[in-house]
């Protein structure tokens, strides 16, 4: 639409660049502008850090508004950014945007610090939560917190329904791992950071998928995200769940590999080698033949975390979720329909075990694991640092 | 969320018309900034979705500020910037500076600053509080091809109906339809139009009901022929000579480096085909789906339509290669809507 003819019309009140505003102008206009859809972040008091996200710090804070509301704040890295506000981000905020259940973490908005001289005119973004009192990962590391069989049956029901929620909605989590479980004070779970969450698309016919496969983290990664495949779907994220499943007796991670050939290992040694036997295709996937894959493993499962799990449906259920090959693994409607669930006791509620514990759990603040293996029963030492109480009536570990 | 429709009197009322520009000059600089981002973004290879994106970004930018106080090629470029990557088809800032470049004159790119990537990430920012980072947008695209599927008729007719259509629903970036109606209502109204123009008939469609009037009552509630006629008028009044010389050139033009591609102005709106309005403004296609590969990608202005090769699907496919057409059409990133639980 390009007008080759002069204009018709005399000069309209603008005209020329000199009506466009100058810098400083311009700089005052960020300045004093109301954003009507987007708050500025001094509407919380930050309390406390709470924990270190894919792409930025994690805070606590309050709203001034109401001392009783609690939220947590996500900073925005920008700072070495390139390219502007990060895709990481975008995808996050898309995806949270996307995603309303009571299993999954509920964005409340994105507040912005005011643009000022002070910072180049440039905001900091916060992704304001709900706040969630736990996570997994925490309440696992600390030996007071203890998991009734009913209880672990809620957790592991709570995340499937989660799972089988994004997963309807073509979202993979891509980072399953108890840090990312979060657990508010009245039991309610809700799955976290989806920092390197994405879409899917079911591969048809002629047509593949080439998604990263440099993610999740390694203790949670299973094998064929370990062999190359840039194909996958929602069965990485259900031998997330599968670990973090057994995690919830083991009390620490069940695989602990120190690099990706160390994890395969680890993986054949529980899960039995990965063969075209027992999982067709395997053959072709891109690291098959560059990675050490061990021979002759037999399948060990249910023997090894029998000692843990004891109870018989636990274990046909792990033993479901950690299977080598992806198309024979559990989705997650079929594992909320296992009879793990629905047997006695049945699924009971967490509210009454974690009123006993006042102080918040996270992993960020707990002190390091130690490094569990299979087989070894390992001491946490209890924690008894006192922290300041805060009016929510939890403590805060600062450190 | 933010209701992001409006009525035609919020519209006249802008922040540029409250800054003393005219609504004149405010459309024009409207239709000016979502060319250039279609031009920009097919030159990249961008698929459309990406660049409608971006020029809906735009336009709800400009309900919160004035085209005084914010240029409107580097908003432009700003947005197509953030599109990429909403979209999943993430372009480099300096890429698309490079690009937007040779198609501004000098002064108009003078209006990027002395570091234009720096005022481009400036921008961003602003941008995403302005549009409340509601990032996900949907597009007239998908319903139009999803419509398309179940109407009934002469298979080369209703081809060449949607081709027209999609073109209209290009076009249709450069005006604020996309502030005042529902994408559903925008495809429903263009095929409207490609059907008028290019004497489709509708004589029957699947799914129909005795209470269906029209095969549109199958998806759109409520939609009278007034409001299709007022949709498809903003879309033609594009074609027509005297909205495109309103208003001074801000700044004021003393060279283009633009190729002088609507100097044929069409002589009225009437088909056929041929001089069909469709040819005169559409001279990019953004994107052609199809092929049966299924990638997509620009192709040179072929009787200024989009090309969806529907005549090559094999037998009884026509539905099926709209299905396919679909699913790409929602690029990379497509989420189903919110279900289950």
């Amino acid at each position: 639409m390009q007008n080759v003819n002069a204009p018709r019309e005399p000069a309209p009140v603008l005209s020329t660049s000199s009506t466009i505003l100058n810098m400083r102008e311009k700089e005052k206009y960020i300045e004093d502008f109301d954003f009507p859809f987007c708050d500025e972040s001094s509407k919380y008091e930050k309390v406390a850090k709470i924990g270190q996200g894919t792409f930025g710090e994690v805070f606590k804070a309050r709203a001034r508004n109401s001392s009783k509301k609690f939220v947590a704040m996500k900073k925005v890295l920008m700072d070495n950014e390139k390219e502007g506000f990060p895709i990481t981000a975008l995808r996050e905020i898309k995806i949270l945007q996307l995603l309303k259940h009571d299993n999954v973490v509920n964005l409340i908005e994105i507040c912005r610090t005011k643009a000022t001289l002070h910072n180049k005119y440039r905001s900091t973004f916060y992704l304001v939560f709900d706040f969630c009192e736990h996570d997994l990962a925490g309440l696992l590391s600390n030996v007071n917190v203890k998991f009734s069989l009913g209880e672990i049956k809620k957790v592991m029901q709570q995340l499937l329904n989660g799972l089988y929620y994004i997963h309807s909605n073509k979202i993979l989590h891509r980072d399953m791992k108890a840090a990312n479980v979060l657990i508010t004070k009245n039991g309610v779970l809700k799955l976290a950071d989806f920092g390197l969450a994405r879409a899917f698309s079911v591969a048809k016919a002629g047509q593949v998928n080439k998604y990263t496969n440099r993610v999740v983290t390694l203790w949670y990664r299973p094998p064929e995200l370990l062999l190359g495949d840039r194909n996958y779907g929602p069965p990485v994220d259900m031998w997330g769940a599968g670990c973090i499943m057994a995690e919830m007796w083991t009390r620490s991670p069940i695989m602990q590999g120190p690099t990706e050939q160390q994890q395969l290992i680890l993986i054949s040694q529980l899960c039995g080698s990965c063969t075209p036997d027992v999982w067709p295709g395997v053959e072709n996937l891109d690291l098959y033949n560059k990675m050490e894959l061990p021979k002759g493993q037999k399948r060990k499962v249910k023997e090894r975390l029998k000692p843990y799990v004891k109870d018989p449906y636990g274990c046909d259920l792990l033993d479901k979720l950690l299977q080598l090959d992806p198309a024979k693994r559990y989705d997650a409607d079929t594992a909320l329909n296992h009879d793990f669930f629905w047997t006695d006791p049945m699924p009971c509620d967490l509210a009454n075990m974690l009123a006993q514990h006042t102080q918040s759990m996270f992993e960020y603040l707990a002190p390091p694991r130690r490094p569990g293996h299979l087989r070894h029963h390992h001491h946490v030492a209890a924690q008894g640092k006192p922290a300041p109480v805060t009016d929510s009536g939890y403590q805060d570990r600062v450190f | 969320m933010p209701y992001w429709y409006y009525d035609k009197k919020d519209l006249q009322n802008t922040p540029s018309f409250r800054d003393g520009i005219s609504n004149e000059t405010e459309n024009r600089y409207r239709k000016e900034g979502a060319r250039f981002i279609i031009d920009t973004g097919s030159k990249m290879d961008l698929g459309y979705n990406t660049v409608a994106t971006g020029v809906v970004y735009f336009h709800r930018f400009y309900m919160f500020h004035s085209f005084k106080t914010f240029p409107r090629y580097i908003t432009a470029c700003c947005c197509l910037f953030l599109a990429g990557k909403v979209e999943e088809t993430p372009k480099k800032c300096k890429d698309i500076i490079k690009v937007a470049k040779p198609l501004l004159t000098d002064q108009k790119f003078s209006t990027f600053g002395e570091d234009p990537k720096e005022e481009v990430m400036t921008l961003e920012r602003i941008l995403l509080q302005t549009i409340k980072f509601d990032l996900q947008v949907e597009h007239p695209y998908g319903y139009l091809l999803k419509y398309a599927k179940c109407l009934k008729g002469d298979r080369a007719k209703l081809q060449k109906m949607v081709q027209m259509a999609w073109t209209f629903v290009n076009d249709s970036l450069c005006t604020t339809l996309c502030l005042q109606w529902e994408p559903e209502v925008i495809a429903v109204a263009l095929m409207f139009l490609a059907g008028k123009l290019s004497k489709f008939e509708v004589v029957d469609w699947n799914g129909r009901t005795p209470k269906h009037n029209a095969w549109w009552d199958m998806f759109v509630e409520d939609i009278t022929m007034d409001l299709l006629e007022d949709i498809c008028h903003q879309v033609l009044d594009l074609y027509s000579p005297q909205t495109q010389q309103s208003g001074g050139d801000s700044p004021p033009e003393t060279s283009t480096s633009k190729p002088p591609k609507n100097e044929k102005k069409p002589p009225s709106i009437t088909p056929p085909a041929s001089v069909s309005p469709v040819a005169a403004v559409a001279t990019k296609p953004v994107v052609t789906p199809v092929k049966n590969g299924g990638e997509t990608k620009t192709e040179p202005p072929k009787n200024g339509g989009v090309e969806i090769q529907l005549s090559k699907l094999p037998g009884d496919a026509v539905c099926a290669g709209l299905q396919r057409t679909t699913s790409w059409g929602r690029a990379a990133y497509s989420c189903s809507p919110r279900s289950t639980a």
